[in-house]
């Protein structure tokens, strides 16, 4: 690693180039500062795919007609953990706002629909329940439904289960935890009536057939699965959850995800804790 | 300081537009295409913008006609294109371009259409 | 009130106005309902019939709502057949420059399709045209990149269409770009612009 760092370096014209292609191609746009954190991936790279040079691999990275490799890069670049309330600042958006807009134009008393995918191990659609029990006093009103998918039957069977390590759940409050977990041995379980408030499906959201039978949510979380998908699928699931959702309804993504890269589509709603995107109200 | 949004998709011209602008005073942000054009409206104020026509996702009309309709402090624009037929250009004014200009772009001559624009402009 | 378990969208609620056969004849009627949301499902759908590129092209230019004219455009990328390319290419001439701005983006997701036209779309008569074909280059993974940015630049007559491909170049280019880079500076040399970009990639060549 040492030897081959000083032999295959990443000069700063490298390093714009390369960055104006992954802000073109994924709309993360590195800060000089960051530079430390993207060239030791990227000379990670550059050994595992064999290329002495970063010529040679940025000509792997723009022309491999798989794509693979930015795929690869991507994974690397983004973090991805699962853990309660990552990104609590659109759960607060939820709560805070973009019910609040929700409920004041609702003209009957239908649930509100809330859609959580991908699933994962469940940590999202758990904590977005958990959020409103919480903090959403307008509850006692409205019915809500909280319906969570995610393609992978193994990773549902765990969601159902609810089952979490001390890990995930380091960020959840003290009382809460008393509240809305039991303790299993060394594990921590989500407790009964509040597994039984989620659905969890099978969803391929790539897939027409799935999506069709996903759909009138008022908001939809999708955070951190796009930025996995080349374009083109990742542009006919933003157009499937375009039909998913009420008019006016709402879309949140990841941090490191931009909607201004995939469909024009939705508007920017800009809330005091989150920008978020908007089927338009007159949508039809 | 003026703060200037240049939109554009290819990142030489942003680059280019930036050390005109970098060098003339002004302080320049970017954003590469009309989408995340509104998204940057949403985070900051622009005194001024600079507009591609053809983009991806959004492009140059598109962000212009929502832009005007933000109720939000408005501000010049400026629309350049490489077309030249009279349609364009037109279709630039109506869609909210304060001025239209062809590429390719002459330091000499962004400069006084930029300190202009920012002179006369009065909300409207 | 309280937390409720949701339940999927049940089978028999049907998107769009009315029920309609989603066989590919079906499909082809919703794709002319009167209702949006009909024929965007119509279209999504239609992506699975590669048979129904040109009612989707057709479809395309007749089309007024955004929303459906971006599922056709993704369909049409799915598809990807020459039926579809040639639909698609035909549109970079259209004053309509939301369309034109949309094909050019679905022509740069089907680069190994595109290929076999390019030559051709590079010396259009239409300056604007051969700009276009330049922008849908830059997603082209193809061995003849480079060597087609190199042609245009040294031999295009418009300054505009040049400026688009040295930006490229500044990205792709390599050693054999630099004769042709310097030579552009010369044959443009009052073009501020074109003086920046080529020295900005001559700057990344060298500093490989």
């Amino acid at each position: 690693m040492i030897v081959m760092s000083n032999q295959a370096g990443i000069s700063d014209e490298d390093f714009q180039k390369f960055r104006e292609f992954f802000y073109r191609k994924t709309g993360m746009l590195f800060e000089q500062s960051k530079r430390y954190f993207v060239d030791k991936r990227v000379l990670e790279r550059m050994i595992a795919t064999d290329n002495p040079t970063f010529r040679s691999y940025f000509a792997m990275l723009r022309f491999q007609a798989s794509g693979a490799e930015l795929q690869t890069l991507i994974n690397l670049m983004t973090v991805n953990e699962t853990y309660f309330f990552r990104e609590e600042y659109q759960f607060r958006c939820l709560v805070d706002s973009m019910l609040a807009e929700i409920v004041a134009r609702r003209t009957s008393t239908e649930p509100i629909r809330i859609w959580s995918v991908p699933s994962s191990s469940g940590e999202e659609p758990y904590g977005i329940a958990i959020y409103l029990l919480e903090h959403w006093p307008p509850l006692k009103q409205w019915d809500v439904e909280i319906i969570s998918s995610d393609i992978d039957t193994q990773i549902l069977h765990r969601a159902k289960q609810g089952l979490y390590s001390e890990r995930a759940v380091q960020h959840v409050p003290e009382p809460l935890l008393k509240k809305y977990f039991r303790h299993v041995g060394t594990q921590y379980q989500i407790r009964q009536t509040l597994r039984e408030a989620v659905e969890f499906t099978q969803v391929n959201v790539t897939e027409s057939a799935d999506m069709r039978s996903h759909r009138h949510f008022d908001v939809i979380f999708c955070r951190n699965l796009l930025i996995y998908f080349d374009d083109l699928s990742r542009k006919t699931t933003a157009e499937s959850f375009y039909d998913a959702l009420n008019p006016g309804g709402f879309i949140c993504l990841g941090h490191s995800e931009a909607m201004s890269r995939i469909s024009p589509l939705f508007q920017i709603r800009r809330f005091p804790n989150a920008i978020v995107y908007q089927k338009p109200l007159e949508a039809r | 300081m003026k703060r200037i949004l240049v939109i554009d998709d290819a990142a030489t011209v942003r680059l280019y537009h930036r050390e005109i602008l970098e060098n003339a005073g002004f302080d320049v942000s970017e954003a590469i295409n009309g989408l995340e054009a509104l998204e940057k409206i949403e985070e900051a104020t622009f005194d001024l913008y600079l507009v591609d026509i053809n983009m991806p996702k959004l492009d140059g009309y598109g962000f212009l006609r929502a832009l005007r309709q933000r109720p939000i402090p408005q501000a010049p624009a400026i629309m350049i294109s490489t077309e030249s037929s009279a349609n364009d250009r037109q279709a630039a004014l109506v869609a909210g371009a304060n001025l239209y200009i062809l590429k390719p772009i002459k330091p000499e001559q962004l400069l006084p259409h930029v300190r202009g624009l920012l002179g006369e402009w009065q909300q409207p | 009130m309280a937390l409720k378990k949701g339940k999927p969208t049940p089978s028999s609620d049907v998107p769009g106005e009315r029920q309609q056969a989603r066989d590919r004849d079906g499909l082809l009627q919703a794709l002319q309902a009167d209702d949006a949301m009909t024929r965007r499902w119509a279209a999504r759908d239609l992506a699975a019939h590669s048979e129904a590129a040109a009612a989707l092209v057709g479809q395309l230019r007749r089309e007024c709502e955004n929303s459906v004219r971006q599922v056709i455009l993704t369909s049409l990328t799915q598809i990807g057949n020459d039926t579809a390319i040639q639909g698609l290419i035909d549109c970079l001439y259209l004053e309509d420059a939301m369309l034109r701005n949309a094909a050019i983006e679905v022509l740069k997701e089907l680069p190994d399709q595109v290929a076999p036209f390019m030559g051709k779309l590079l010396q259009d008569p239409d300056p604007d045209v051969r700009i276009f074909a330049v922008d849908v280059l830059e997603s082209l993974r193809h061995p003849h990149v480079e060597e087609w940015l190199i042609e245009v630049i040294s031999q295009d007559p418009h300054v505009n269409v040049c400026a688009t491909a040295v930006d490229l170049l500044g990205e792709v280019g390599s050693e054999q770009a630099k004769a042709a880079l310097i030579s552009l500076k010369q044959r443009f040399a009052d073009e501020p612009y074109i003086q920046f970009a080529s020295d900005l990639a001559l700057k990344r060549i060298e500093a490989e």
